[in-house]
Order: structure tokens, then C-alpha cells, then sequence
């Protein structure tokens, strides 16, 4: 999430921008820029105003700067609800659908819109404020009753959450992205009985061409000999992401099937630092020093626990534990490392 | 790398709806440079007697238009369930979502937009193909800038593309083109439909365009909002290409009625939308267990198979012109030319479905000869039903079913009639004053009661999947006794008499002139 001051930069941009001053909106996008210079939306936006200004040349390096930051983001897992699988950093939605909300009133769309992008940016409680705007025009709304339940979820409020997907599943009991969030859901509250029954149940419901969608969910039930071949799938599909090449590697090693050696990928941003440490060209030690934020640390914790296991049980459980005590419930590693731990009848 | 798809119907969109279509189809195309890059136009709901839209203006199209474009024909009889509910022709995401379903599967965008527009790379050594191969995933759209309707009336040739996207690069800046126009999100332009670029697995992965949209309008709001929901931004593209709109509103589009015009729920398919998807139409959109005819504009065309029917039953001629005549004393003649007339009855078939089933009822067996050769090399696979009430004609002629007209008659999709005389022989003078014998008037006289009875009951006797009538053509119905008898019956139009073919549906006549000859038709009498 970018710095708040960096925002409120960009939001002034934006407001310089439709009054027409096209100085003081620059001024704001530099301002904002130097705050967090990875701010996708107000180098596009600072692009766009350069465009108009017939300063196309600069304009362009912008625009292809802006796109190669959002390229660089990493998208979510394909086996969670459609907006987790984005990427950016949806300043320039927040503050549009706000515009939006304001102008075109009593419509679910706006709050949705709204929700989703500050749900995004890790505010659940004014999504769910956006959600709950919106069920007061269309109460009952399924699509609505799930997003609720996402944002209840990212709160914690697991129960609730899921009193909510029951509410959705009964309705659309085929609602596979559903049943990845109550799955989630239960996992967080320790129910692996029925997370792994969701999970169960949203593989038989994703076609076979989604295949990364399979083999993640498959993944979180640490059903490993489907994620194997499901993430070959994937990689097939997608060479290039290092996830489902790190993830194949994992489920092949915990099914015991052999392995093509390791190519690291050329960009060393991560997660290739974890594929090294597969490769055996990285330690304990380096790994977790790349890894640089709270769900980077939970991918390294997993990976160091699958590195131990046939070697040091006792050292994987460590690992595993971390995990469950203090990862989100929304990594597919938190749901793997929990099915694990049973496994090793901890 | 990308599937530009559009739409449309050979009808009279405005009148330069041609020279906008041509232009715009051939700029397409002229941007692109990838081999698996394609156009795929849905013809909806043409009559099924005429040619598709492209076909009808292919002679302006560009060789390149014509190599990457695909066709798609959704015929009358496939739109007719819908029919009932909506006052259009066309159906926008019905149409797009055909097309959508047979897109090359290689190819990684789809682009969608209107047979108005030009795209301008902005870098002039750039095709859309290398802007789009470049891009990561996403959802993007481009401003729509207007090019006032004499500019593009006057100045542009058809048929040269390049030319005419130099000219629009002048245009832009001499005439001040270049007008952003910024919109609510998630439509982040005015005009958005005009261009739309998706991931074709995204479109998949949505269900493809709301088909339960069918009164026109919001379609592409509908789908900016649903894909905005689903990629979560909606990203431009105004820095790599300009798309230029052909204003057309001197005439008003036939779905546009001003302040009176229908349109589909804003509420709805915009403002309330709450979902990427359309689960109701998750196994059933772009109708995928549909035949859907596929036509091509560089080969195997409609001119090719029309040309290879009459080239294996007619002979060039050998003089320079022959005669006939129309004068009122020859009114009982019935004498014909063949090889004059078999090119007027193929060219009422040619545009019809290869698998038609054709009903031939005829008197003169060189007829049948004739028609049955050029049917069978026109690439029709659909059966000839001739009627064994019909005597004196070949039955054991290739595609050729004979049994009793009760028989055939819920089997037909389209009636030829042929009114001739079946003593006439290939070399004796046409209208000459030639008098019937009395085998010909027998043999008359059973194809008019069958061609009468088959109008007459047309509806009931259609076949159980058809919704649309079939259309009833006549051979040898001009200035001559049958005239009056086919045009009792068949609502066809004043045709030349060189011709010598009429064509049309039942007529639908309430008056009490039309009750009795229907029910004497029934009846026989």
C-alpha cells in the first residue's frame, strides 16, 4: 500500500488535472511520485497530461514506465474471486468510483467498484461500508452477500463471514469462487475438515482449461499429486511465472516424483530467491533475509519446511507453525502448511 | 495475436453505409501483420436470397481485407426464436459472441469495435499487431475521435487504406480532430464500443457480451463494466493508437429514433451490474452448438460456385444475341430459353445454405437436368425433391429423392416451379407462337395445383425446426399465362421479363379474393 501522502498527492493531481491546470497537477503527480515512486496510476496520469501537452516523447517513456510497475506486480492466486487476482494499486479507481458513488446514487456497481478497490488496498472496513451501501439497493444480491463476506474475512470475522457464503452457496451452490472464500474461511478457524470439502468441491466445478485455478486449490488441500500435474498445466500456459514452477517443484518433491533440474529465472526479484534455495544455491539465512514482507516470509517458512521434511520432520513442523500462527489464512502455503502439520500429527 | 470482431446486416444502415464499411475494413486489415490475425464479421439475419454484407461490397474491399477476413452467417431461421422479443434485426452480443466462440483460438486479443472505424497507429512503423503482441494483459480501451461525415465522404478512396490513414494523421491536426471525450468509469471513454480490447481468455472466462441485451445500446457499457470488474482496471491505449469514428448522422441508424428509441435497461446492464459473469449463458453463449456458415471472400466464393454451376450444364453461346419477345399475342406461349434462364434461377439459390433441400417441380426434363448439374457443382449438398406427381422428368439424376409432393412437402426448404413446356426442344425458336400439346397442358396443369397447394399450406407443412417461411420461386411466371397464377400466391416483385424468374414468399391476402383462392388451392378445384 503506498505511503497515505503519496495518495493525497495523486488525488490533488487529479482534481489540478480536471480544473485544467495541467501545471499544478504535474507539480502534485511529482510530489506524489517522490513519495512512492512506484505509483503506477499517477506516472500514467502524469503521462497522459504530458501527452496532451503534445510532449509525446516524455509522455511515452511514462506511459511504458506505468505499464512495466503494474507488470511487475505480482497478480493473487487464479483460484480466489476474481478481484484478488489483479494488479495495482487502484488509486486512480478509488478515487473515480468515489466520483462515481457521488454522482450516480442508489446503484451497486459504484459501491462495488469502490469496495473492491479499497479491499484491494487492505482497507476491508470501508469496503464492507461500500458492500453494505450496496445491499441496501439490491439486498440479497448474492454477488454482493459474497464481496461482504471477502471483505468480513480480510476483518477476521471469519463466522460471520461464512454464515454469509452459506447464504450465497445456497442459492448458487455451483459458485466455485465461493467456495474458495469459505474454504479460506475455515482454515483461518481451524475447520480443515470442511475447508478441504470446499476445496474438494471447487476443483470438481473449475473446467480442466483453468488449469492454474486447479492447481492452486488443489495446492491448499495439499492434495499434491493434482497440483503436480495441474501446475505442469499451468506452466505450460504460463513459462514464465516463477510460482507455478516453484509450487510444481514443491508438490513434486512431497509426492516424491522426479524432477528436471532447476533453471533459475534471470530477474533475481522474488520469488526467485526461493527457487534458489530449491536449486541449493541459497540459505536459510539469505532466503529469509529476501524476504521482505509478512506473506514473503510465510512463502519462505513453507519452502524451508518442505526443504527439511525428509531430512529433519521436527525442523519442518517449525517452520509449518510459524506459518499458522501468524501467516494470513488467505496464502495458499497457510492452508498447506496446516493440512501438513496434520499430517504430521502435530 | 489479435480477432477484430464486428457485425452488421446487408440492409440500408444509412446511405454510405457501403463506402464507410469498405473503408473502415480495409484500414483494419491494413494494420495488421500478424498471421493468425483475422476479421471476423457476423452477418445477421440477412435474407437468406441475398449475399452477406461483405460479399455485397467485396469489389471495394483490398486483397489483404479480403485474405484476413472470416464470415460468419447467422441465417433468419437462427435468429427467429429471439425474433418475438426485440423490434431489431441485428442483435449486438449475439452476433459478437458467434464470433467470439470461433475465434482462432491462437490468437491472444480480442478487439472489439464498428465497421465506421479507422485505428491510426501513432507511430507510423507500427501495425496494431506489434502494439498488441507487446502489451501485457489487461482491458483496454481508446478514445473515439469523430471525422466529420463530408471529409470522409469526399476525400477517402476505398480502397486505398494507407492513403487514407496518412490523410486522417493530416486531418488530425489541420481540423482539430483530436477530442478526448472522458466518461464515468468504468466507461473511462465516450463511445467506448468503438474500441474495446479483451484478453480472449478473459472473454471466455466472462461468458462473452450479456445476451440477454437485445433491445440495442449499452452492450459495450455492459461489457467495460463487467471487465472492469474482472481485471479490476480499465487501462488506455491513447499513447499507441488513435481511432478515428466515420460520423454517419445526416440519416439516423435504423435503431436510433431519437428521443422515441428503445434501448436496453441502464439500470441493469450498467449501474447494477454485480458480476464479471453471466453464469445463466455460461454453457450456452456464442450458441456453440450451432452450425454456423462460414464464408471467405478470397476463395471459394459465391461468383466461383455460381460460375462453376453454370459452367457444368450450359454451353457458351455461339451467336452473338437470340430474341424473344413479350408481345401480347404470345401471351399462351410458354416457350423458353434454357441456357438464358438457368443463370437467373441459380442466382435466386446461390446465397441459400448448402444444405438446403430444394423442391423442384418442373415440366420440362431439361430443366431438371439442367438445374440438377449446376446445383450439385455449386457445392449444395441439400436434396432435390421432385414430386412423383411430376411426370416425364429423369429420376435417376445424382441428388435427386422422388416421391409423392405429400411427402416432400414438410421436407422442402424452397420451391422452384417451373412452367414450361415438356415437348419444347433445345432448338426450336423461343415465343414464336408455339401452341401447346396436350401433354404440356397436362403436365401444366399438375405443377399449378402443386405449386398452389404448397403456398397455400406452406406454414403448416413447413419443416418442425424452421420458423421462417419458405420462399417459392417461379420459373418462366413473366408476361405469360402464369403470371397471375404465381403472383396470386407469392408475394414477389415486377421482374424483367428476360429474367424469366419471379420469387417471394406466400402472400398473406385477407381480402375475400385471397380466402377463395386459398381455399381452392387447398381444395383443388
Amino acid at each position: 500500500m503506498p505511503p497515505e501522502g503519496a495518495e493525497q498527492h495523486y488525488r490533488n493531481g487529479l482534481l489540478s488535472m480536471r480544473r485544467g491546470d495541467a501545471d499544478g497537477a504535474l507539480q502534485e503527480f511529482d510530489k506524489a511520485l517522490v513519495r512512492h515512486p512506484g505509483l503506477a496510476d499517477a506516472v500514467v496520469a502524469r503521462a497522459e497530461l504530458l501527452d496532451g501537452l503534445g510532449r509525446w516523447q516524455e509522455a511515452q517513456h511514462e506511459y511504458e514506465r506505468a505499464r512495466r510497475l503494474w507488470s511487475e506486480m505480482p497478480p493473487g492466486p487464479p483460484d480466489r474471486r476474481y478481484l484478488f487476482r489483479r494488479r495495482g494499486d487502484f488509486a486512480f479507481e478509488i478515487e473515480s468510483y468515489e466520483l462515481v458513488r457521488s454522482n450516480v446514487r442508489n446503484k451497486v456497481l459504484p459501491q462495488l467498484a469502490y469496495g473492491n478497490a479499497q479491499l484491494l488496498r487492505g482497507r476491508p472496513k470501508e469496503a464492507l461500508d461500500s458492500y453494505e451501501r450496496a445491499l441496501r439497493v439490491k439486498p440479497n444480491l448474492p454477488e454482493v452477500l459474497a464481496l461482504k463476506g471477502e471483505a468480513l474475512s480480510a476483518m477476521r470475522r471469519y463466522d460471520e463471514a461464512i454464515e454469509l457464503f452459506n447464504r450465497v452457496l445456497a442459492i448458487q451452490p455451483v459458485d466455485a469462487e465461493t467456495l474458495s472464500a469459505r474454504g479460506i474461511a475455515h482454515m483461518a478457524l481451524g475447520k480443515l475438515a470442511e475447508a478441504n470439502e470446499d476445496w474438494r468441491r471447487q476443483l470438481e466445478l473449475l473446467p480442466p482449461m483453468q488449469s492454474a485455478a486447479r492447481a492452486c486449490a488443489a495446492m491448499r488441500r495439499a492434495n499434491y499429486d493434482v497440483a503436480f500435474h495441474a501446475f505442469g498445466l499451468a506452466l505450460a500456459k504460463e513459462p514464465r511465472n516463477p510460482y507455478w514452477l516453484l509450487y510444481r517443484l514443491t508438490a513434486g518433491r512431497l509426492i516424491g516424483a522426479p524432477l528436471d533440474p532447476i533453471v533459475l529465472p534471470a530477474e533475481p526479484h522474488w520469488p526467485t530467491p526461493l527457487l534458489a534455495l530449491r536449486a541449493g544455491q541459497a540459505t536459510e539465512q539469505q532466503v529469509l533475509a529476501a524476504a521482505e514482507s509478512s506473506n514473503r516470509r510465510v512463502e519462505a517458512l513453507f519452502q524451508l519446511g518442505v526443504v527439511a521434511l525428509a531430512g529433519n520432520p521436527a525442523a519442518a513442523r517449525g517452520y509449518w507453525s510459524e506459518i499458522v500462527e501468524r501467516g494470513a489464512p488467505s496464502l495458499i502455503e497457510f492452508a498447506a502448511a496446516r493440512n501438513e502439520l496434520v499430517r504430521l500429527g502435530a | 495475436m489479435f480477432s477484430v470482431i464486428l457485425y452488421g446486416r446487408n440492409d440500408s444502415h444509412g446511405y454510405n453505409l457501403h463506402k464507410r464499411a469498405a473503408i473502415s475494413f480495409n484500414a483494419l486489415a491494413e494494420v495488421m501483420s500478424d498471421p493468425d490475425d483475422e476479421i471476423l464479421f457476423v452477418d445477421y439475419n440477412t435474407p437468406d436470397d441475398h449475399p452477406t454484407f461483405p460479399e455485397a461490397i467485396h469489389d471495394t474491399l483490398t486483397d489483404k481485407a479480403k485474405k484476413v477476413m472470416r464470415i460468419f452467417r447467422v441465417r433468419p431461421d437462427q435468429h427467429a426464436h429471439l425474433r418475438s422479443k426485440t423490434h431489431l434485426v441485428a442483435l449486438e452480443a449475439q452476433s459478437r459472441n458467434v464470433a467470439l466462440r470461433r475465434s482462432n483460438p491462437r490468437n491472444r486479443w480480442i478487439l472489439y469495435t464498428n465497421t465506421d472505424m479507422l485505428l491510426v497507429p501513432r507511430n507510423e512503423q507500427e501495425s496494431l499487431s506489434d502494439i498488441l503482441g507487446r502489451l501485457a494483459d489487461g482491458f483496454y480501451q481508446v478514445p473515439r475521435f469523430e471525422i466529420p461525415e463530408m471529409l470522409w465522404e469526399a476525400a477517402f478512396d476505398r480502397r486505398d487504406p494507407a492513403g487514407n490513414l496518412a490523410k486522417l494523421r493530416d486531418w488530425a491536426v489541420r481540423f482539430h480532430l483530436n477530442q478526448v471525450v472522458h466518461n464515468y468509469m468504468p466507461m473511462k471513454y465516450d463511445a467506448l464500443g468503438d474500441f474495446q480490447a479483451a484478453l480472449r481468455e478473459d472473454m471466455f472466462a466472462i461468458h462473452g457480451f450479456d445476451e440477454s441485451m437485445i433491445l440495442g445500446w449499452h452492450c459495450d457499457s455492459n461489457l467495460a463494466a463487467r471487465l472492469a470488474l474482472y481485471r479490476g482496471r480499465v487501462d488506455t491505449l491513447i499513447d499507441k493508437v488513435f481511432g478515428y469514428h466515420c460520423d454517419h448522422t445526416r440519416v439516423a441508424a435504423a435503431n436510433n429514433k431519437g428521443r422515441a428509441t428503445r434501448m436496453n435497461d441502464q439500470d441493469q446492464f450498467i449501474w447494477n451490474v454485480a458480476s464479471p459473469y453471466v453464469p445463466a449463458q455460461a454453457e450456452t453463449w456464442g450458441w456453440p452448438d450451432v452450425g454456423i456458415e462460414e464464408l471467405r471472400l478470397d476463395r471459394d466464393t459465391s461468383y466461383e460456385r455460381f460460375t462453376a454451376g453454370l459452367a457444368s450444364t450450359i454451353e457458351p453461346s455461339t451467336v452473338p444475341f437470340t430474341t424473344t419477345s413479350l408481345e401480347w399475342q404470345l401471351f399462351e406461349d410458354l416457350t423458353y430459353d434454357l441456357p438464358h434462364t438457368l443463370p437467373f434461377v441459380c442466382d435466386q439459390v446461390v446465397t441459400f445454405p448448402r444444405t438446403t433441400a430444394i423442391m423442384l417441380a418442373a415440366t420440362r426434363a431439361d430443366f431438371l437436368e439442367g438445374f440438377a448439374k449446376a446445383w450439385k457443382a455449386m457445392g449444395f449438398t441439400g436434396p432435390l425433391l421432385v414430386p412423383t406427381e411430376c411426370e416425364g422428368l429423369p429420376s435417376d439424376l445424382e441428388g435427386v429423392v422422388r416421391a409423392s409432393f405429400e411427402e416432400l412437402l414438410p421436407r422442402a426448404d424452397l420451391f422452384i416451379f417451373e412452367f414450361g413446356l415438356s415437348t419444347q426442344t433445345a432448338s426450336e425458336p423461343v415465343r414464336a407462337g408455339r401452341v401447346m400439346a396436350p401433354i404440356d397442358k397436362k403436365r401444366l396443369k399438375v405443377v399449378e395445383r402443386l405449386f398452389k397447394r404448397a403456398a397455400v399450406t406452406e406454414e403448416e407443412t413447413r419443416p418442425a425446426a424452421r420458423r421462417v417461411p419458405r420462399r417459392f420461386i417461379g420459373v418462366n411466371v413473366i408476361y405469360n399465362k402464369f403470371w397471375t397464377a404465381f403472383t396470386d400466391y407469392v408475394g414477389a416483385n415486377i421482374n424483367p421479363f428476360c429474367s424469366q424468374v419471379l420469387a417471394g414468399l406466400p402472400r398473406q391476402d385477407e381480402s375475400m379474393k385471397g380466402k377463395v383462392l386459398r381455399f381452392r388451392a387447398r381444395h383443388a378445384l
